[in-house]
């Protein structure tokens, strides 16, 4: 059976079947892959197109994007790194298109430079030679995850997130690698190199700035603990099982500590009553 | 390895095409949005502050889904040349041309991919046959 659809008027899939949307669990990305992958077929000359023959295709593009992240991210964990860079990403590339095959696959290893690939020149090329195809929809961003946040601060706290206890001291900074990774002969990451640097993005000047080198803070808050056996006193009024309170000097200590007295004495009197 | 002065200017030459190409990438914009590859790629693990790099993954899916398509066009058009009937037919077939699940299985073949689409379900193996052979 052929369904027909018209490209140019794409709003939200009134006419899913069931079957096709039980096999994918990620149903908003792939209509939103399902969009973009439409747009491109226009581009290339498709008027219209079947629905099970465009749910293929962008079931082929998300696996291609997952696949080329996998292989990435694989490169990079073997060669002791936690994030990949370009050159694991062009060797992710060189993986998936050996199967079509591209100018210079026989030397891929030899003395030329790694990154002078045809995969990368080709894709050179169409950026170049392709208009661009701005996606049909506006999407919202995500709200801001706590993890992106990593620069430490006294109101670090807040940013943390609630899992992690208040009291326990702030994370060290590892964001500025030049600090870190400084050899004795002056060599440096092929990223951070200058001719590479100088297109750098905002996001690697933010996390340069304000770095502590990898080490924690000298000064950091003392931290005293009360522990009540057998009674439970809310020191700080925030949670019955909260044993534990913080101090910076002896003033608030005073404090404190008149307050839990003045609880325990609150709890006794209620107890008599 | 022998390192030549002449293949030191290359390799410069080749970082400095190779930065002016990561440049141009923050100048266009690809079809997938960055937030939809970031998904994707955070799926699979791969996580870097770096957008060129996300706008690069990008465009090398574009690059290949317009490829695959524009290879099933070819098979569209080819299909449609061998069967040339009247004037008037070879018209309206230029018009609507239908991105098929044929097509798309052979151009996908050839990028490894195997697409196999089932012409039609039946309720059992022996259904459609002439009931005079159907052993019962």
């Amino acid at each position: 059976m052929r369904m027909k659809k018209l490209k140019s008027r794409r709003k939200s899939n009134t006419l899913t079947h069931p079957q096709h949307e039980a096999t994918n669990p990620c149903d908003f990305s792939f209509h939103i892959t399902k969009v973009a992958v439409a747009q491109i077929c226009r581009s290339v000359g498709f008027g219209r197109s079947q629905v099970t023959a465009l749910n293929t295709l962008t079931l082929v593009a998300t696996k291609y994007l997952e696949t080329l992240g996998r292989s990435a991210t694989s490169f990079s964990g073997a060669a002791n790194r936690a994030q990949p860079n370009l050159l694991d990403l062009t060797n992710a590339l060189h993986d998936i298109s050996l199967h079509v095959g591209f100018k210079g696959v026989g030397t891929l290893y030899g003395d030329d430079c790694f990154l002078k690939s045809a995969v990368l020149e080709d894709l050179s090329g169409f950026v170049r030679s392709t208009d661009e195809i701005p996606f049909a929809k506006p999407i919202g961003r995500p709200k801001e995850r706590e993890t992106e946040d990593s620069k430490p601060s006294q109101g670090g706290n807040l940013q943390r997130g609630g899992h992690i206890p208040e009291w326990l001291p702030v994370f060290p900074d590892v964001g500025n690698k030049e600090q870190c990774n400084k050899r004795v002969s002056g060599e440096t990451l092929w990223e951070n190199s200058a001719s590479v640097l100088r297109h750098e993005t905002e996001e690697f000047q933010e996390k340069r700035d304000g770095s502590n080198g990898g080490k924690l803070s000298k000064e950091r808050r003392r931290v005293k603990f009360w522990i009540k056996g057998g009674k439970r006193v809310d020191m700080n009024r925030c949670s019955g099982n909260n044993l534990f309170s913080q101090s910076r000097d002896e003033e608030a200590e005073h404090k404190k500590s008149k307050e839990k007295q003045t609880l325990v004495y609150q709890r006794r009197r209620k107890k008599v009553q | 390895m022998n390192h030549n002065p002449q293949s030191s200017d290359g390799k410069h030459d080749d970082d400095s095409a190779l930065s002016d190409f990561l440049a141009s990438l923050m100048d266009y914009t690809p079809t997938i949005p960055d937030e939809l590859v970031e998904h994707y790629l955070s799926k699979s693990g791969f996580q870097s502050p770096d957008v060129r790099l996300i706008r690069l993954v990008a465009v090398a899916t574009q690059k290949f889904v317009a490829e695959v398509a524009s290879d099933a066009l070819m098979h569209c058009k080819a299909r449609q040349a061998a069967v040339v009937k009247d004037k008037r037919d070879k018209q309206q077939k230029d018009k609507r041309l239908i991105l098929t699940m044929d097509d798309l299985s052979k151009s996908l073949r050839e990028y490894g991919v195997n697409v196999k689409h089932q012409e039609y379900f039946a309720d059992s193996p022996s259904t459609g046959i002439d009931p005079a052979s159907r052993e019962e």
